[in-house]
């Protein structure tokens, strides 16, 4: 147990075009987190975000009327910055640096920059970043599909997968946003005939293997565990959190490892969670496992030991993944489903398990997996009943 | 209307082929010595008796890609009569209002190469009649004929020869810019110290590896120290230029700066040890595979910037990529090879009526561009190869003035049997994309 505990989540709604600038969303979301905890600005001390993020901690306290922050933060290597932000959180509270922290990201990702599309500057920034960026994005792989696809196709040859077993993972998702009044695809679920049916992005990717991209900013509220006892919501104890990088790490193009078939960095924030938390995999009711593209979320499966090495196709077949089945994924929607707000709407969906809210709830007390973006040094969370 | 014409095609269709039709001249010396002199094909074979004598050939052959100058009607003879399948179509699509005209393909297949004294004649049929169909150019219909040159009653060479007739002032006009491969401006490398020398590489024609001075472990991506031994002393090593696929992909969507789509790009293994991704550069996506071998290329962006990329091993001792040729077209050259193809069409001499007609300048005719392809191919290929077909795809118009560059690559083999990707890039973009398919005897061996 980390003593931490998540007290608040909040978000704004998610949409294509939100009609407003970032940093408000990002206020508003912090408001409604913290209106979820009995919790005021007055009691902020803390605030951490992702490196991408383009709300400075400074302009939200602002915004929000907090008055002196003891400690902030920024986490890098985009998605894999989500559940990062909760640990950050946690150590924060243990060593005393701060009392109330809020964690939060907001973007016009739909209407303002689109991760879907080409990042023609990533290979032009001065830094350590731009001269890695060189060896892909000038010869043509510059969108994030490409990258994932990449390593999509050396699974499938080496394990025999197909893309409908990518297809399990989007009609699992587009299932449970249809329940999910909250979800942008909301009454909207897919077939497998319509996976197999749409276009490809880049082969072996279709386009109902990547995520959507959308405008909307979550936050969410991490406290003691024993300050979270005396607040509104029933506390969500933060069971175990961890983050990752490989051997070898690149951002989205960790190709020069031998294997190209895994998520090493995901293995290393799975070995982290069992052996912090005491949990395993077995014990897990429903996990919210990162999902912009379809591939990585079979690859998480296997590195954190849910089935072995190339067995994930036959893992999530026949419903195991749908709720009602052996481990109900992204009870949400997932990021294909709900929002694609980098992982955080993800954490939220998480507590919502634990207190027993979600909209496809999932019966049981076990603990619940949270993790963050993959191909990149990465992140997760355990979370249980405080 | 539509129904007219497709009645008209279909009545012209029925009639087959049309009557044969005599080349004025006996495939003769004189007439390939001009054509020669007009596109620059040196080989030998085609002038030089003696040495064809102890050629494949055994004797004087004429140059295939001049097939349809032997039957070209000439200066002072009418043009073919409006009774011939190609008339009838042209005249019932004018009349119905698509007056205006552009070639979009020509596709030569030679059966055997004519010797010289061969007297030849043409038949003319129409193949296919597909539209409306709105172009870039306008609303218009596409027309095919299959145009058969007999020695005897031997085909000796077919052409199809696919015409866009469309409506004038139908058509959008080509946002600046498209005309070349891809769109926007190409990405570029952020270079440092500990990877400069990469670059520099490429530029020389070299794929360079990084290597420690004092361990000799070899690493891609670069980096300032040896992750084997911590040493700080980079040099390099030349790859070999070999590899196979270790993993790719195709691009489809959405559009990436400079490059056409789909973009096959491609992981792939050195025999050196390291891992280096390309552009697996002319290839059919449907065609690639994990383990399949490639060979190092190099895609020139500009003078500071060209990119590392891979072809399609194929063996045979010949280079995948075909040396570079650049045709200085002058008006000279306009004029001479449309006059030594034998072509009178006004646009190619006539500066003045090519302007009042809406072109530019005087623009190069088609069949010297057929002669341009063949000769940059057998520049690769050599004097002892044969061509067994040119199939080319019309683009932009080449006038006087401008400069005509080819590049080209091999993109299968099949023993002897060599398909080439050619392309022929002018200063309004891509002016000829075409595939030749040339024998080249003892080349598998």
């Amino acid at each position: 147990m980390t003593g931490a505990a998540i007290a608040g989540i909040g978000a704004t709604e998610f949409s294509k075009d939100s009609g407003r600038s970032e940093l408000r969303l990002a206020v508003e979301a912090v408001r409604v987190a913290l209106a979820d905890a009995g919790l005021t600005a007055g009691d902020v001390d803390g605030l951490v975000t992702f490196s991408m993020d383009s709300n400075a901690e400074i302009a939200v306290a602002r915004e929000l009327g907090i008055g002196e922050l003891t400690f902030f933060s920024q986490i890098g290597y985009g998605g894999g910055a989500a559940c990062a932000t909760v640990q950050q959180a946690a150590m924060a509270i243990a060593t005393g640096a701060a009392e109330a922290v809020v964690c939060y990201r907001a973007m016009n990702e739909r209407s303002g920059r689109r991760f879907g599309q080409v990042a023609a500057g990533a290979a032009a920034q001065a830094t350590s970043a731009g001269v890695d960026n060189s060896w892909h994005y000038p010869i043509g792989l510059s969108t994030p599909a490409s990258t994932v696809a990449m390593m999509a196709r050396r699974y499938m040859h080496v394990y025999g997968a197909e893309g409908a077993d990518f297809g399990v993972v989007a009609v699992a998702d587009r299932k449970h946003a249809a329940s999910n009044p909250k979800a942008w695809f909301y009454r909207r679920p897919i077939t497998m005939e319509d996976h197999q049916a749409s276009r490809w992005i880049t082969e072996p990717l279709r386009l109902l293997d990547c995520c959507q991209e959308s405008d909307g900013g979550v936050a969410i509220v991490v406290t003691s565990l024993e300050r979270a006892r005396s607040l509104r919501q029933p506390p969500v104890s933060v069971a175990a959190a961890a983050q990752g990088s490989g051997r070898d790490e690149y951002m989205m193009t960790s190709y020069y490892r031998d294997d190209m078939t895994g998520l090493p960095e995901m293995g290393i924030v799975a070995r982290q969670l069992w052996g912090k938390s005491g949990f395993s995999p077995a014990d897990v009711r429903t996990a919210v496992l990162y999902d912009h593209f379809t591939p990585y979320v079979l690859m998480q499966l296997e590195e954190l030991g849910f089935c072995g090495r190339g067995e994930a196709p036959g893992f999530i077949a026949d419903g195991a993944i749908e709720v009602g089945g052996r481990l109900p994924l992204n009870t949400h929607g997932g990021q294909l489903g709900e929002a694609y707000i980098h992982g955080m709407n993800g954490i939220a969906e998480g507590v919502r398990q634990v207190r027993g809210t979600s909209v496809n709830q999932v019966p049981g007390d076990g603990p619940v997996l949270v993790t963050a973006g993959t191909g990149v040094p990465t992140s997760g969370l355990v979370l249980v009943a405080g | 209307m539509d129904l007219d014409l497709q009645g008209v095609a279909a009545a012209i269709m029925a009639t087959g082929e049309s009557e044969r039709r005599a080349a004025r001249d006996p495939v003769n010396l004189p007439i390939i010595e001009n054509w020669i002199e007009a596109i620059g094909d040196a080989n030998p074979v085609y002038t030089d008796a003696a040495l064809a004598a102890g050629s494949v050939h055994g004797g004087l052959v004429a140059p295939p890609a001049m097939i349809q100058v032997w039957t070209m009607t000439g200066q002072a003879t009418p043009a073919a009569g409006r009774d011939d399948p190609m008339g009838r179509i042209v005249s019932a699509l004018d009349d119905a209002g698509f007056t205006s005209v552009v070639a979009t393909n020509c596709d030569q297949v030679y059966n055997r190469y004519l010797r010289h004294g061969e007297q030849l004649t043409l038949t003319v049929s129409l193949t296919d009649l597909t539209g409306p169909k709105q172009t870039a150019l306008g609303e218009g219909y596409f027309f095919t004929t299959r145009h058969a040159w007999y020695s005897g009653d031997e085909v000796v060479a077919t052409m199809d020869f696919r015409i866009l007739k469309f409506r004038p002032g139908t058509g959008a006009a080509r946002p600046a810019g498209t005309a070349a491969g891809g769109h926007g401006t190409p990405m570029r490398p952020m270079i440092s110290a500990d990877t400069a020398f990469f670059w520099a590489g490429t530029r020389a024609g070299e794929l360079r590896i990084q290597s420690c001075a004092d361990c000799g472990t070899l690493r891609h991506p670069p980096g300032p120290m040896c992750v084997a031994c911590g040493s700080p002393n980079p040099e390099y090593v030349v790859a070999a230029g070999t590899g196979e696929v270790f993993s790719f992909i195709v691009h489809h969507h959405p559009p990436v700066p400079g490059k056409k789509l789909p973009l096959v790009l491609a992981l792939v293994d050195l025999p050196e040890g390291v891992r280096v991704l390309g552009e697996l550069a002319g290839v059919s996506p449907e065609s690639v595979r994990i383990g399949m071998p490639v060979e190092a290329a190099f895609l020139k962006v500009d003078d500071e910037l060209t990119l590392p990329a891979w072809r399609p091993a194929i063996g045979g001792g010949l280079p995948a990529q075909l040396p570079g040729l650049t045709v200085d077209v002058t008006t000279t050259f306009v004029v001479g090879g449309a006059l030594a193809t034998r072509d009178f069409t006004r646009v190619h001499h006539d500066r003045d009526f090519a302007v009042a007609s809406g072109s530019r300048e005087i623009f190069v005719n088609i069949l010297t561009t057929t002669g341009l392809v063949q000769r940059f191919v057998a520049g690769w290929a050599g004097h002892g190869a044969l061509f067994r077909s040119i199939a080319i795809r019309l683009g932009a118009p080449c006038y006087a003035g401008d400069t005509l560059s080819f590049t080209g690559a091999v993109i299968s083999r099949d023993g002897d049997l060599y398909t080439v990707a050619v392309t022929g890039r002018c200063g309004l973009g891509d002016h000829v994309t075409s595939t030749v398919v040339v024998e080249i005897p003892g080349s598998a061996a």
